[in-house]
C-alpha cells in the first residue's frame, strides 16, 4: 500500500528535517469541520454541548478527558455514526455523503479489536474490501500488504482468539487501513493493553501514519499517550460534555521514543495534565480520571 | 500410549459412566433373582435382553415409524424455526406480533392439543409430527432469534459505516455469530421431537401398521409383556442419546474454531 496522498510529511522524507505537521496543518484544507454539536439522549442526559472542532489534512488529534465527557460520543458523530442534535459536521466540506467508497474514506479502530471471533485474521482484515465489493485479486493485495505493514505477516490463517490483545488490535488497525482511509477515527484503541505493548504501538501508529498520510482523531484518557502521538491535544470536560482546551503539541515529527524521557515531554505532560485538572473541576489523579 | 489408561481422560468419559451402568444392571439382575420378582411385575435385564431379540421384527418396525415421526418433526422445527426467527430480526414489530404466539405455542401442552390434531389432520403420519414440531420448534425459534440479535454493537456500527445491506448484515455477521445459539437450540430441540413424537402417540392410540414405539409400549402393557415394554422403552432412550450425540458433534464440528463452548482448553 503505498500513500500518494500530497502532504508535507511525505514530501521530506529524511526523518530530522520534517516539518511540524501541525503546522502545515494550519495551511491546509479542513478535513473534518464540527461545529456547535449539542448531543442529548432520549433520556435526557446531555453528552455534549456546544462542541466545536476543526480537524485539518495531517493533524494528529487527540480527544482527552474524563470518563462521561463525551469524547466517544464526539469521535462516533465524527464517524457519522450517530445523529446530531443541533450543530452540524462537515467531511471535506460537505455532507456525510461525501464520505464512501467513491468519496473520501473513514476508518474507525474501536476500543476493542472488534474482530468477527468466527473469521480467520485475512477475512476480519478484509472485510471492508469485501462489504464494497472489491475483487478478490486486489483485495488479496491489499490485506498482504496491510498484515505486513502491522507485523502480522504469517498469521493470516490465524483465529482472533489465537491472538494476544496487542496482536489483535494490529489485526483490527489493518482491517482499517485496507481502504486506504484519509481520516482514521480512533477510539481509545490501546487502553486495554499493557504500558509496554500501548508503547509499541504508539510508534507504530506513528509511522504507519507517516508512511500513509493519514489525519487522525484519537480518543484516550492518558495524558502521556495524547502528549506523545499528537500534534494537538483537545481537552474534554464532562457533565455536560464539552470542549475546554486545545493545546498544540509543537514538536515535529517523526517522534522517537527518546521524545517521551525529554524534559520538553515532560513539560507538554504537566500543562495538559493542569488543563485536565481544570476540566476535571478537582485535583483527581492524572492518568485516569 | 505410555500414559496408563487411567489417565487418558477420553477413556475415562467413557469407562466411568459404563462401569455405573454395568453395576447398575448387575444389581438389578441379582436382586430380581434373588427376591423372585415375577417377570410381569419388574423384568430382569436378561428378560428384556431376551425379549429385544425375540420381538426385534415388531420393535423394529415400530422404531421405524418413530424416527420417521421424530425426523420429519425435526426437519420441519428446524427449517420452521429458523424461517420465524429470520422474519423476527426484520423487524422488532414482526417479532412483538408474533412471538406471544410462539410462546403461547410452547406454553399449550401437546397432549392437550393433539386430540384436537388428530381429528383435523386424517394422515396419522402428519398428525404426529405436526404434533411433534409444535413441541420441537421454540427452542429453534428463541434461541436462533436471540443469536441474531446477539450481535456485537460496535461491529454492527462498522457494517453501517461501509453502507452494508442489510443482506449482506445478515449473511457476514448475524448469521455467523448465531450458530453457537442455534446449536443450543437444536440439542433441545432433537429431544423434543422425540419426546412429542412418542407423546403424540400415546395420545393418538392408534396401532396397525403405522405403530410406532409409543403404541407398543401402549399394548405391551395391556398384554401385560412387561419385558417388551422395557424393550421399547430402551430403543426410545437410545435414539434420544443418538440424536443429541450427534447435535453434539454437529456443533463442535461447526464451532471448534472459535467458539467457547467448542474450544479444547489445555491446563
Amino acid at each position: 500500500m503505498t500513500a500518494n496522498k500530497v502532504i508535507p510529511l511525505n514530501a521530506v522524507p529524511e526523518a530530522e528535517t520534517e516539518t511540524n505537521v501541525a503546522e502545515a496543518g494550519a495551511s491546509s484544507r479542513p478535513i473534518l469541520q464540527v461545529e456547535g454539536v449539542d448531543k442529548v439522549y432520549g433520556n435526557g442526559t446531555v453528552a455534549l454541548k456546544g462542541a466545536g472542532l476543526t480537524v485539518k489534512q495531517g493533524e494528529f488529534v487527540s480527544l482527552l478527558g474524563p470518563s462521561g465527557c463525551g469524547k466517544s460520543t464526539l469521535l462516533r458523530i465524527m464517524a457519522g455514526l450517530g445523529e446530531v442534535t443541533t450543530g452540524t459536521v462537515k467531511w471535506w466540506e460537505q455532507d456525510y455523503d461525501v464520505v464512501g467508497s467513491k468519496g473520501r474514506k473513514l476508518a474507525f479502530v474501536f476500543q476493542n479489536a472488534t474482530l468477527m471471533p468466527w473469521a480467520r485474521v485475512r477475512k476480519n482484515v478484509r472485510l471492508p474490501l469485501d462489504l464494497e465489493h472489491v475483487s478478490s485479486s486486489e483485495s488479496e493485495k491489499k490485506v498482504d500488504d496491510a498484515l505486513e505493514m502491522v507485523g502480522l505477516k504469517g498469521f493470516d490463517e490465524s483465529f482472533p482468539r489465537e491472538l494476544s490483545g496487542g496482536m489483535q488490535m494490529r489485526a483490527s488497525i489493518a482491517r482499517a487501513m485496507v481502504t486506504e482511509p484519509d481520516l482514521l477515527l480512533m477510539d481509545e484503541p490501546f487502553g486495554a493493553l499493557d504500558e509496554m505493548t500501548r508503547n509499541k504501538l504508539n510508534d507504530d501508529v506513528l509511522k504507519l501514519r507517516k508512511e500513509n498520510g493519514w489525519t487522525i482523531v484519537f480518543v484516550t484518557h492518558s495524558v502521556y499517550e495524547a502528549v506523545y502521538l499528537s500534534s494537538r491535544v483537545v481537552v474534554m470536560a464532562a457533565r455536560p460534555g464539552r470542549i475546554v482546551d486545545d493545546i498544540k503539541i509543537d514538536k515535529p515529527y517523526p517522534r522517537s521514543p527518546d521524545f517521551r524521557i525529554s524534559t520538553e515531554f515532560a513539560g507538554y505532560c504537566r500543562q495538559v495534565s493542569q488543563a485536565l485538572e481544570r476540566a476535571s473541576g478537582m485535583g483527581e489523579s492524572k492518568e485516569d480520571c | 500410549m505410555s500414559t496408563p489408561l487411567i489417565r487418558n481422560e477420553r477413556f475415562v468419559q467413557i469407562a466411568a459412566p459404563l462401569l455405573v451402568g454395568v453395576l447398575v444392571l448387575l444389581l438389578w439382575q441379582i436382586s430380581v433373582m434373588a427376591f423372585d420378582v415375577p417377570k410381569y411385575l419388574v423384568p430382569s435385564p436378561v428378560d428384556i435382553a431376551e425379549s429385544l431379540v425375540k420381538d426385534f421384527s415388531s420393535l423394529f418396525g415400530a422404531l421405524l415409524m418413530t424416527l420417521k415421526v421424530t425426523f420429519l418433526a425435526f426437519v420441519i422445527a428446524v427449517v420452521a424455526g429458523v424461517a420465524a426467527s429470520l422474519l423476527f430480526v426484520q423487524s422488532k414489530w414482526i417479532e412483538v406480533s408474533l412471538f406471544p404466539y410462539a410462546v403461547l405455542m410452547q406454553v399449550t401442552p401437546v397432549v392437550a392439543i393433539a386430540p384436537l390434531i388428530i381429528i383435523w389432520v386424517d394422515d396419522t403420519t402428519w398428525a404426529l409430527t405436526i404434533c411433534a414440531v409444535i413441541v420441537a420448534i421454540f427452542p429453534i425459534i428463541s434461541n436462533t432469534t436471540l443469536g441474531l440479535r446477539s450481535v456485537d454493537p460496535n461491529l454492527l456500527s462498522m457494517f453501517r459505516m461501509y453502507r452494508t445491506s442489510r443482506w449482506q448484515e445478515l449473511v457476514r455477521l448475524r448469521i455467523p455469530g448465531a450458530l453457537p445459539y442455534f446449536f443450543g437450540g437444536l440439542r433441545i430441540s432433537s429431544g423434543l421431537a422425540l419426546i412429542g413424537a412418542v407423546v403424540a402417540e400415546f395420545v393418538a392410540g392408534t396401532g396397525g401398521a403405522k405403530a410406532g414405539l409409543a403404541y407398543m409400549i401402549l399394548q405391551s402393557g395391556y398384554n401385560l409383556q412387561i419385558p417388551k415394554m422395557f424393550a421399547a422403552l430402551i430403543l426410545i432412550t437410545l435414539t434420544g442419546i443418538i440424536l443429541f450425540a450427534a447435535m453434539v458433534w454437529m456443533s463442535d464440528r461447526a464451532l471448534r474454531n472459535w467458539h467457547e463452548s467448542a474450544l479444547k482448553v489445555e491446563h
